[in-house]
């Protein structure tokens, strides 16, 4: 797993590749939770290059969209592999979590949000 | 797709779940499982013994997760055996799907990711050993 951060105007752009999985998700969650705790409002995580994520990593996304949501923030998810976004679908993450086709996509919902309070 | 079988022995360790998923793989490609199958029970097979590393030992130390992996050309078959307490994850209770996200619970994703990915999960005490087996149908 490799994780990158990339600002872009208000909106903090993170990117996990390869394997979210039980040995590598504290690491993730760590990283995630510390740019909320930084101030970080507006997070999209590109799944782009991620191949296999379990619940140890599903819990993540679910941590930091909660803590986010109650602080005005938002989390975007973008560009799901088939076989995960089967994942987040099984486990109703779809319902509960914003997730686009592309990286883009994402960007537009968080710059099309009324700023944070 | 062929015909086979391969036992994995495990150290109840955190760290030995890479090696079960690269053998896993391993597995389903030698004995041409299609693809989608053999990710859920690569995901199936990770859920299950990483609770087991986690939660079923008082002290994990010098114990062993087995794990069985059985294919006839139609299905996979696997098993999961450890030597840790008691626990039937079947009755586990499910999270509730339909929660809003401030009412999500945390817990519980990684039972029902199995039993919703596989077509049949089934537990048994054997002795002192739990043994979970599942199935997932490819054909």
């Amino acid at each position: 797993m490799q994780i990158k951060e990339d600002k872009q105007g208000d909106v903090m752009v993170v990117t996990v590749t390869e394997h979210l999985d039980s040995a590598t998700s504290s690491i993730f969650e760590s990283r995630l939770l510390g740019l909320v705790e930084r101030g970080e409002r507006r997070i999209v995580v590109d799944c782009g290059l991620l191949d296999y994520v379990n619940s140890a990593g599903l819990k993540v996304f679910l941590l930091a969209a909660k803590r986010l949501e109650p602080l005005g923030g938002k989390l975007v998810l973008c560009a799901l592999a088939p076989s995960v976004l089967m994942i987040f679908e099984m486990i109703g993450f779809t319902r509960i979590m914003k997730i686009t086709a592309t990286r883009e996509d994402a960007l537009q919902v968080l710059r099309g949000d009324a700023p944070a309070v | 797709m062929h015909e086979g079988s391969i036992t994995i022995r495990l150290s109840a360790d955190v760290h030995e779940i890479e090696r079960l998923n690269r053998l896993v793989r391993h597995f389903g490609e030698l004995h041409e499982i299609p693809s989608r199958a053999l990710y859920a029970v690569n995901l199936a097979l990770d859920e299950v013994v990483t609770n087991v590393v986690l939660h079923g030992y008082e002290n994990s130390e010098g114990q062993e997760v087995k794990v069985r992996m059985e294919t006839n050309g139609e299905d996979l078959r696997s098993e999961v055996e450890d030597g840790g307490r008691e626990f039937n994850p079947l009755n586990a209770p499910l999270p509730d799907l339909t929660a809003a996200l401030d009412e999500r619970a945390l817990g519980g994703l990684g039972i029902h990711l199995v039993r919703s990915l596989m077509d049949r999960v089934e537990y048994r005490r054997e002795g002192s050993k739990n043994v979970l087996t599942m199935r997932k149908r490819f054909r």
